[in-house]
């Protein structure tokens, strides 16, 4: 179909979302000390990732903070060429779901890896990261 | 509670349609169903517009819809299920019906994904997940979600990039029938694996365009049905079913946990099997989605969708052929539109208006299988002659 006239919105929008972290932030401080946390129900003994305060299994809202890292194996990667715009000062990354004994999942970076370096079943180590802006994340990476 | 029939179809011309608003663009579907079906506008109870918005300027579709095609009055609303958002219009329409308020209602399926810039849609879809631990600090993709899919797959079961292409070239062998469809060309395996990667192993010619379009249906209950038309097709069930916003928390990634549920609702529902299916759309936004749908709804073996592909089982001929609209590959994917527009082409195929591309009609019974998001969504709906 060729180009149509176009009325370019005299409207621009620019939306950034304030994030709630207070019932997550045992992770984020736990992070910030090199440990990977998560929660597991006192009630019914579910281990969540994410973390949450209130159980999916049993909707009880007691729980306390476990260790889950930081050995895990790598499930399924890929490696993202095409990015997101507000992606764009990042290099092309490689993103992987690595499982944690006891069956856990997470989706994170694999860094230092690209994809033909990676296979399923390989060892990954989750390792704390600080963004630019002082937002603490995590990664995983090969040990 | 009434059965309930598709009694009217109707469907825009997909791609890049700058030329529309999303009113001017709903319109061309409706008024083709409404035409479709002869009936009068004020006698349709409930509107209820698939769309996700959030690339096009208008917040609130539905009414925008209405207002244009002079549908203001009904009961009407939008409904969200990502890129399954048109099956559930169908199944808000179609319950309205089955359970009595309104003999006639309508199912719009609308998209306007082109108001945005490309990097800005390729940012949205990405977000459609789990936003906070998923988008927020590690950049999730579209392709990149169906990706961790190909490599868990490949890795399990030997599927192969060739294998991927090959879904490719018979969307684009397809699409090139289809005069509605935003790419009516072929494509040869060696393009489909030269092109450029987008998220190892996924190519550009792996992923769907981004389109605007629409599609739209009449419902009517059985009474009503038998009067208006001698070829009523059936909405004979929808089976849904969702998983988890983040990937982590899937079983497996070889497989759509929701759409083998969606399809064993709809196969128990309609008591029929995979067996009974003449003509299928599978939600292929990417080839290995393609592939995966074969096995959720039990058209091969857990494995074996590459065997099918290869073999062109799901080719006119071959044992149950998919995707003879050229699928979401060729054809396009205006996000809200496609569970609409998929159901049009399957009541198409079973009245044997479907042309250069229909399927062979043996038992009068097609299928419709609709993904949202990276199978956080499904919809199987199984359509019938009786």
């Amino acid at each position: 179909m060729s180009e149509e006239p176009i009325l370019h919105s005299r409207r621009a929008l620019t939306l950034r979302f304030d994030l709630p972290v207070s019932k997550t932030r045992e992770f984020w401080d736990s992070l910030r000390s090199g440990k990977f946390v998560t929660t597991r129900c006192t009630k019914c003994g579910n281990v969540s990732f994410p973390p949450q305060s209130d159980c999916p299994k049993c909707m009880g809202s007691e729980h306390e903070w476990v260790d889950l890292g930081p050995e895990a194996t790598l499930v399924t990667c890929t490696y993202a060429s095409v990015r997101p715009p507000s992606f764009a000062s990042s290099d092309p990354y490689t993103i992987a779901i690595g499982e944690f004994p006891g069956g856990v999942k997470v989706l994170a970076w694999l860094e230092g890896a690209r994809q033909d370096e990676t296979k399923p079943g390989m060892k990954l180590r989750v390792e704390a990261r600080v963004s630019s802006e002082g937002n603490p994340f995590y990664v995983f990476v090969r040990p | 509670m009434s059965r309930v029939a598709v009694v009217g179809i109707g469907h825009s011309k997909f791609g890049r349609r700058t030329d529309v608003s999303i009113g001017e663009l709903a319109f061309e579907s409706i008024k083709q169903a409404v035409d479709d079906a002869g009936v009068d506008r004020k006698d349709i109870r409930n509107v209820i517009v698939g769309n996700m918005g959030g690339w096009s300027q208008e917040s609130l579709p539905a009414v925008v819809v209405d207002e244009y095609a002079g549908l203001s009055g009904a009961g009407t609303m939008r409904v969200e299920a990502a890129c399954a958002s048109g099956s559930a219009a169908l199944k808000s329409a179609c319950d309205s019906v089955a359970s009595g308020d309104g003999d006639l209602a309508l199912a719009v399926g609308v998209e306007k994904m082109t108001e945005v810039d490309t990097p800005t849609a390729v940012e949205l879809i990405g977000r459609a997940g789990s936003y906070f631990w998923e988008f927020e600090n590690f950049g999730m993709t579209f392709p990149a979600y169906y990706a961790l899919h190909a490599v868990a797959h490949m890795n399990r079961f030997g599927t192969t990039e060739e294998d991927l292409a090959r879904v490719a070239v018979k969307a684009h062998h397809y699409g090139a029938m289809n005069p509605l469809a935003q790419f009516q060309k072929e494509i040869t395996l060696e393009k489909a694996l030269g092109s450029q990667v987008v998220a190892w192993p996924l190519k550009l010619f792996d992923a769907c365009p981004l389109t605007d379009g629409s599609a739209a249906v009449v419902l009517a209950s059985e009474e009503v049905a038998k009067k208006l038309t001698d070829t009523p097709v059936w909405i004979r069930a929808i089976g849904s079913s969702s998983d988890s916003a983040n990937l982590g928390r899937r079983g497996s990634y070889v497989g759509l946990e929701a759409a083998v549920r969606a399809a064993k609702a709809a196969y128990s529902l309609a008591k029929v099997g995979p067996e009974d299916i003449d003509v299928a759309t599978a939600h292929d936004c990417f080839t290995i989605a393609e592939l995966m749908a074969y096995e959720d709804l039990g058209f091969c073996k857990k494995g074996e969708g590459a065997k099918m592909i290869r073999e062109g089982q799901t080719e006119i001929g071959g044992r149950v052929p998919v995707n003879l609209d050229g699928g979401l590959k060729a054809k396009g994917h205006p996000i809200g539109a496609t569970g609409v527009s998929m159901t049009v082409e399957i009541t198409k195929q079973l009245r044997g208006e479907a042309g250069r591309h229909q399927a062979p009609i043996k038992k009068g019974v097609g299928l419709v299988h609709n993904i949202g998001g990276t199978g956080h969504y499904a919809y199987v709906t199984i359509l019938g002659r009786d």
